[in-house]
């Protein structure tokens, strides 16, 4: 029950967590490609995060859910690649 | 029983459904911008790199914890007229009006700060027309801020009609509506600020 009831606040804090992590990367003078994965791959993990449960999509049939599920995974993979290809 | 309507999904998104067009839409958009952007900075990595430093970091992160923070205040928001309108509706409608106000009050901090970091910019004579990294950097971002004002428009419209205990647990779609919204705002920042700020 307290898991149900926390669940929107700890949604809400791995959130802020994957965004200071992000920003943390952004402060080191060497960028790595491993750091702009890991930078992509929280994105996407706070992009579905915000897709499935504050716009509440998880809870709506997979057709609706699947257009911004997509959406964020092709610009991520797209921008993944371009940038795969320069660095 | 009661674990089948747990698990039953809803046949449509939460809000108007015409307002799920406009956030498809302009995800379509957003998202031809963002691979516009990151295909453009293969043509010219060094000036992509070199123009990002010219960014504040902190206050783009400042920014992203702000909208997050503001979306996780708008779920509150309609959770309050969903758990409690049943049976107190005026207080719900109180609760859900304080929740959007101050949702409302970090969305006016992310407008101060990006104007405050739009003049930094200008001040260095930095313009569209610059280099094609600003042009970007520019063009996404103002897009974005207008979504954010419009955000705000809609934030207000609904608080106005808490006001007046508007929103009840059979009638709340307006709410819903305008929430998909703003989520959408947050959506999008929560992909531009690690592409345009951050990744090089």
């Amino acid at each position: 029950m307290n898991h149900i009831k926390y669940k929107l606040e700890l949604i809400w804090l791995s959130l802020i967590a994957l965004s200071l992590f992000a920003y943390i990367m952004g402060q080191v003078e060497y960028f790595p490609k491993l750091f702009s994965i890991l930078l992509l791959l929280g994105t996407l993990i706070k992009g579905q995060l915000i897709i499935d449960y504050f716009m509440g999509m998880k809870q709506v049939k997979l057709k609706y859910r699947l257009i911004p599920t997509l959406w964020l995974t092709i610009v991520i993979i797209v921008i993944a690649a371009t940038y795969y290809k320069t660095n | 029983m009661t674990k089948q309507v747990s698990t039953k999904k809803l046949s449509h998104p939460p809000g108007d459904f015409s307002i799920w067009i406009v956030i498809y839409v302009e995800l379509l958009t957003f998202g031809l911008l963002f691979m516009g952007y990151a295909f453009s900075r293969r043509s010219d990595v060094e000036l992509f790199n070199a123009s990002q430093l010219v960014l504040n970091q902190t206050s783009g992160f400042i920014n992203t914890l702000i909208l997050i923070t503001s979306s996780y205040f708008i779920v509150k928001a309609v959770q309050s007229i969903k758990t409690m309108a049943k049976e107190h509706q005026a207080q719900a409608n109180i609760l859900a009006s304080k929740w959007i106000l101050s949702a409302m009050f970090l969305g006016l901090v992310f407008l101060v700060i990006k104007v405050w970091e739009f003049s930094n910019i200008f001040s260095m004579g930095i313009t569209l027309s610059t280099n094609i990294y600003f042009m970007f950097y520019l063009m996404l971002t103002m897009f974005h801020f207008m979504h954010v004002m419009l955000g705000l428009i809609i934030l207000f419209n609904i608080r106005q009609k808490m006001r007046l205990d508007g929103y009840s647990l059979e009638d709340h779609i307006g709410l819903e509506t305008g929430a998909s919204y703003w989520h959408l705002v947050d959506l999008l920042w929560i992909v531009l600020f690690p592409l345009v700020y951050i990744l090089r």
